[in-house]
């Protein structure tokens, strides 16, 4: 099995409107997982899961790491939110993509509700070094999630 | 009836991805990615105007990593006087060699 391209979460669409993600900076907790290509995610994927995850190295430890919610504002008739980039350092790790999951879905704790599949596209290696993910552009044309 | 769309580029990646080998990004590589955040020129602008945007986000970059070294200066003389104080004087001596 492997990465097939990105996907925006069916299950993330129902708990959109079911009003069960507040992506406002300070409120609901996002993480971001890594996993090597054996894994096999798409839009039927509803939680994070440890199987095929990339092993604890450096500051990356199982379940992945916390992302800082950028609160959710407008441009024109679109909507976006945004996360800053996230750094693992002095990791040594080979991921070919991600999980980004709500770990307060509903004002819960501990969920694993996912919202994207992220597909890098090809191998990222980093050798005892600083592993970093750049989310694009916080617009209303490239936000990585966007509602229009 | 209305209809919103929360979709992503199925094909094309999303994110970024930078990594290094043995070592941490350097102020150089960081500065070009803080200015990437603050200050963005369409390819559409007008040629006189973008070429002073690109050249004025040439400038930043140099002023955000110059003050980046100096942050990492600062922070390793904090880190070489608290390794100095606990009784590690030759670890502080190290750090302060970097």
């Amino acid at each position: 099995m492997a990465f097939t391209g990105n996907f925006m979460c069916t299950s993330f669409k129902v708990e959109l409107l079911k009003g069960q993600h507040d992506f406002t900076n300070g409120q609901d907790a996002f993480k971001i997982a890594l996993y090597d290509n054996n894994a096999s995610f798409t839009a039927a994927t509803t939680d994070y899961t440890a199987t095929d995850e990339v092993a604890a190295s450096g500051s990356y430890s199982a379940g992945g790491g916390t992302l800082t919610n950028v609160t959710p504002t407008s441009s024109s008739t679109t909507a976006f939110t945004d996360f800053d980039d996230i750094t693992f350092t002095s990791a040594t790790i080979t991921a070919r993509g991600a999980l980004i999951y709500n770990t307060q879905t509903g004002g819960g704790s501990g969920t694993t509700d996912t919202v994207v599949v992220l597909d890098f596209g090809s191998d990222k290696s980093s050798t005892s070094g600083d592993f970093q993910i750049v989310f694009p552009t916080a617009d209303a044309s490239n936000a990585i999630i966007r509602i229009a | 009836m209305f209809e919103f769309k929360v979709e992503v580029d199925k094909t094309n990646p999303i994110v970024g991805v930078k990594t290094t080998e043995n070592r941490g990004f350097t102020p150089e590589e960081l500065a070009e990615q803080c200015v990437a955040k603050v200050i963005s020129v369409s390819d559409s602008t007008h040629p006189g105007i973008r070429d002073q945007a690109r050249a004025f986000s040439k400038h930043i970059e140099k002023v955000v990593a110059y003050y980046m070294r100096q942050a990492i200066r600062s922070d390793r003389t904090t880190v070489y006087n608290t390794l100095k104080d606990a009784g590690h004087p030759d670890l502080a001596e190290l750090i302060r060699r970097l």
